[in-house]
């Protein structure tokens, strides 16, 4: 699989296909048995998870992974901060360890752009799923990731949210550049929002290609509907 | 010929020598693994329970003048059950979907309070010197010599067979019965258990009275080994069974027998050989006096940080959990800026009353337990970043504040070194040994990091501390390892008010350092960090690094705590401050009172002394009365209730993890906050006119009038019933998302 900056790439695929699998593979957070992840050419094999996403591969979760005890500025104010690379701890113990002016306005930039502007001081407690899933969105911008994994972002949104969160994207990807793959159950999303679409099915791909003409594969229906529903 | 006859009668008297606590070990490891496998519980309480009913035992024998079998019967068939079942229903039912972590914490706060408890209630006192007698008839008299060269005695012989016996029938239940299936369902997923038809209260009330009634069973086999029966030897023998059922990976009960079995024949064969050698090798002297009876804990940690297979046992986790909400967000997040303020001055002004009141009206011995209150609050900051700002449990802080207060002794002692300056190098190696610690540490995650800690506290205990260049060798532990108190010019630190001053300064700096470290990235590093490492990780944080700084940081404020200690007692004074039993009341008080603010480590420190002065003795109701000859005569109280009341104060930190005082702030911010509103609310009716009053019938809260000041957004400070709507539709999103 090849992605290039400012692609937007699905991926899909039946449950168990190994669509999040990928996605941690890519991430570092498993190793895979076979193959090699490259980012702008060079091997990031041998790089931990945390190094991966210094270098630029920012994620979000199937499962939501928020942190408890936090608002929703703090999520991004702490991704900044870890961007920046400027927390140590004497800084914490002199008193220069707070949130800077120019870091939270950074933070409320994105937040405003992901219509969450009103809920930044809401404890992340607070938030139903669908503003949980905007805001690991928003936190994975604020890494300002050169690669976007996107794990289901549209799932507990409706379908005007999930319009809007496209929308969203498309404007920041512009802005920044970066490439999206998206792993996604919601066919009219991936239809609408990738150029291109990867079909995995157990672990195995199989098809590829412009994502119109993807959806479109004998194969793929057949992978996700059945051999007789795939029938025309 | 001679030496090879000599070598193989060596082997084996070594490994019969072994047989028989080795067997002790597999028979504690058993019921260890019992309990994990049946109720999922990380149970540090099984000595605990062991050593209530081997003393009930023995009270019945010895104080009732019972004959064996009814005293067994009610020891361990009727009690251990009963306390098996009284646990299940009203502590570990209610935490089945909490963390592995909370349910250890509660288990180490039980193996506080169960012994206390049960000492208080039947007046049982341990005695020094008096041996328990074992459950079969002249136990401790008869022997039987198959071999010729080592002699069983019967206590022994009906430890093996007991053991033998119970893996079998264990065995049988787990792998052949229904029940046995049932039993390790309901500790994998109670909920998906339930979904299937299957009773889950009964099956886990069931596998606690069994594992409970192993306890029993193992406390009365292996208290003849004990010349005092006292409840620190059975803590301690749960760490050493825990290194055997480690080799099992906590679920494999032959293997854990056979662990507990190896373990034991090891040290017997150390002990057979390293002498010989050690006549020919003199530097292995050292080694032989000291490192035989640390096997266990050098063993354990071993395993922990050494296989692989451990550490990818890291738990498991339920499969329905994703349908948990989540905890409910801190007092601090929740509350106006006003009540922030109102909280702080309220603070300020009881602390500065209470310092006032100490520093002008105290007599000697109040100064000195103020001044120990002050000093272990100190200590207790150490848990609070490493336990509340990072998640992790440590049992071995008491060693690493034992590392400040020998290194102010050694430095003085030896170099004649300004102790303040030697308290400062003890905090820093603290915080070096807590750093090189956690390396290894670290990288088991969960539970793990607590039974590595312990471990560790259990070595340091055992061979550091009698290491010459530490508490100076056995004699100078003996003799005392004094500490002077310094003179900083016309300050002379001798006097207990001026050093009374010393360590509130030392407090107040520490306190400052931490609440900084909290608001800053450091703190806010290990707060996402517990929140979800696997996220905190697709940032570009090292998780690590950020616990590796938590472990120095807490090992610097232990350290320094433990040097103002040994400074203020002018002695180290190890066994009585730091011993890992003490260090484990420490947890288990700072745990209860909140360990993720500075308040809590101040009230842990002050509850940990002053409680026990201030309340069960009758000095807060005699000052009250304005007579001591007033206090009612049921007091004082045993200073025991002090273990029984913050041992089971642990129970709500699955409840309430943030502690009791922080949900005590909660609760008392809510109410404030609801009074003012409805004040307000009143105000703003009675000003109204006839006609603008809303139709009959209760108000719509929308129709409320808000104060600006008290809730700046109406979603910042929400209503109870506000919260538990939204968690309540998070519940249902979560479920619908997992369905």
């Amino acid at each position: 699989m090849e992605v290039h900056p400012g692609e937007r790439v699905g991926l899909i695929g039946p449950n168990g296909a190994g669509k999040t699998t990928f996605f941690n593979c890519l991430l570092g957070i498993l190793k895979p048995n076979r193959g090699i992840v490259r980012l702008d050419g060079d091997d990031i094999g041998g790089l931990r998870v945390h190094e991966r996403a210094r270098q630029g591969i920012g994620r979000t979760f199937q499962r939501i992974e928020l942190f408890g005890e936090s608002t929703v500025r703090e999520h991004l104010l702490i991704a900044e901060r870890v961007r920046r690379n400027d927390g140590r701890l004497w800084k914490d113990l002199v008193g220069r360890g707070r949130p800077k002016p120019d870091e939270i306005e950074a933070c409320d930039e994105v937040l405003e752009l992901l219509g969450l502007g009103e809920l930044a001081d809401e404890p992340i407690e607070h938030l139903s799923l669908g503003q949980g899933r905007l805001v690991e969105v928003g936190r994975a911008l604020m890494t300002r990731p050169r690669v976007l994994l996107l794990d289901e972002p549209s799932s507990g949104l409706d379908r005007a949210e999930t319009a809007d969160l496209a929308d969203t994207l498309r404007t920041v990807q512009a802005l920044q550049g970066f490439a999206i793959i998206l792993v996604e159950h919601d066919v009219e999303l991936v239809a609408s929002f990738t150029e291109r679409a990867y079909v995995l099915d157990f672990g195995t791909l199989i098809a590829q290609g412009p994502t119109h003409e993807v959806l479109q594969d004998r194969a793929v229906r057949e992978a996700y509907l059945g051999t007789e529903a795939a029938q025309p | 010929m001679i030496q090879a006859a000599s070598f193989g009668e060596d082997l084996l008297r070594g490994i019969l020598q072994g047989t028989p606590p080795g067997t002790v070990y597999g028979l504690i490891a058993l019921g260890f693994v019992l309990a994990y496998k049946t109720s999922g519980v990380f149970n540090l309480a099984f000595g605990a329970q062991a050593y209530v009913s081997a003393a009930m035992y023995f009270h019945a024998r010895n104080e009732w003048e019972w004959a064996i079998i009814p005293a067994f019967v009610l020891s361990v068939l009727v009690l251990a059950p009963a306390i098996g079942l009284v646990l299940e229903r009203f502590i570990f039912r209610h935490l089945r979907t909490d963390s592995a972590l909370a349910k250890l914490v509660i288990a180490i706060g039980l193996s506080v309070a169960l012994p206390n408890l049960f000492e208080l209630i039947v007046g049982f006192e341990p005695v020094a010197g008096r041996t328990p007698e074992g459950i079969v008839p002249d136990g401790a008299t008869v022997f039987y010599d198959p071999f010729g060269i080592y002699a069983f005695s019967r206590n022994e012989l009906a430890a093996i067979a007991v053991a033998v016996l119970a893996t079998t029938a264990l065995g049988v239940l787990f792998r052949f019965t229904a029940l046995g299936l049932q039993m390790r369902a309901v500790v994998e997923s109670p909920r998906m258990t339930e979904l299937n038809g299957i009773r889950a209260d009964r099956v886990s009330a069931f596998s606690w009275a069994l594992s409970s009634l192993f306890a029993g069973l193992a406390g009365v086999l292996i208290a003849p080994r004990f010349n005092t029966l006292a409840a620190p030897d059975f803590f301690d023998l749960v760490v050493v069974a825990v290194a055997a059922a480690a080799v099992g990976r906590l679920v494999n009960l032959p293997r854990a027998l056979l662990g507990g079995l190896g373990l034991g024949i090891l040290i017997a064969l150390v002990n057979t050989f390293l002498p010989p050698l050690a006549e020919d090798y003199p530097w292995l002297t050292p080694i032989q006096d000291n490192l035989t009876s640390a096997i266990p804990f050098v063993v354990l940690f071993g395993l922990l940080t050494l296989w692989p297979a451990i550490r990818q046992s890291k738990g498991q986790a339920d499969p329905l959990s994703g349908v948990d909400p989540p905890p409910p967000a801190l007092a601090a997040l929740t509350r106006s800026a006003t009540l922030t303020r109102a909280t702080r001055i309220f603070a300020v002004c009881f602390f500065g009353f209470v310092g006032y009141v100490v520093l002008t009206q105290a007599d000697p011995s109040w100064l000195f337990v103020v001044t120990q209150a002050v000093i272990l609050a100190t200590i207790f900051l150490s848990i609070t970043v490493l336990t509340g700002f990072a998640g992790q449990i440590s049992l071995c802080q008491g060693a690493f504040a034992a590392i400040g207060g020998f290194t102010v002794f050694q430095l003085f002692d030896r170099f004649e070194a300004p102790v303040l300056v030697g308290a400062l190098a003890g905090a820093v190696l603290a915080a070096a040994v807590a750093a090189l610690l956690s390396l290894p540490v670290l990288r088991l995650g969960g539970v793990w990091v607590a039974i590595a800690t312990l471990a560790f506290a259990a070595f340091f205990d055992a061979v550091v501390v009698k290491l010459p260049f530490v508490g100076g060798g056995g004699t100078s532990l003996l003799q005392g390892t004094r500490v002077p108190r310094p003179v900083i010019g016309s300050w002379d630190l001798g006097d207990d008010k001026q050093f009374l001053i010393l360590a509130i300064i030392v407090f107040v700096v520490a306190s400052l350092a931490v609440i900084q470290i909290r608001g800053g990235t450091v703190g806010r590093t290990l707060r996402t960090l517990r929140g979800s490492e696997v996220a905190s990780q697709s940032i570009g944080i090292s998780p690590a690094k950020a616990r590796v700084t938590a472990f120095a940081v807490s090992g610097f404020l232990a350290g320094l705590g433990g040097a103002m200690l040994s400074i203020h007692q002018e002695n180290v004074n190890y066994a009585s401050n730091f011993s890992p039993f003490a260090a484990l009341f420490w947890l288990v008080l700072v745990v209860s009172l909140g360990t993720r603010t500075v308040e809590g480590a101040a009230f842990a420190g002050a509850g940990f002394l002053l409680m026990n002065k201030v309340i069960f003795e009758g000095a807060f109701i005699g000052w009250i009365l304005r007579s001591p000859d007033r206090i009612p005569s049921f007091l004082p109280v045993s200073p025991k209730w002090l273990f029984v009341f913050f041992g089971l104060a642990t129970v709500q930190f699955a409840r309430h993890p943030e502690g009791l005082i922080e949900h005590g702030k909660r609760t008392a911010h809510r109410r404030i906050e609801r009074t003012i509103e409805a004040r307000a609310a009143k105000r703003g009716n009675s000003e109204r006119t006839p006609d603008d009053e809303p139709a009959a019938g209760p108000h719509p809260e929308g129709a409320m009038p808000r104060l600006p000041c008290w809730r700046p957004k109406e979603s910042r400070s929400p209503s109870r019933s506000s919260s538990r709507s939204t968690r309540s539709a998070w519940r249902s999103t979560r479920a619908s998302a997992s369905g």
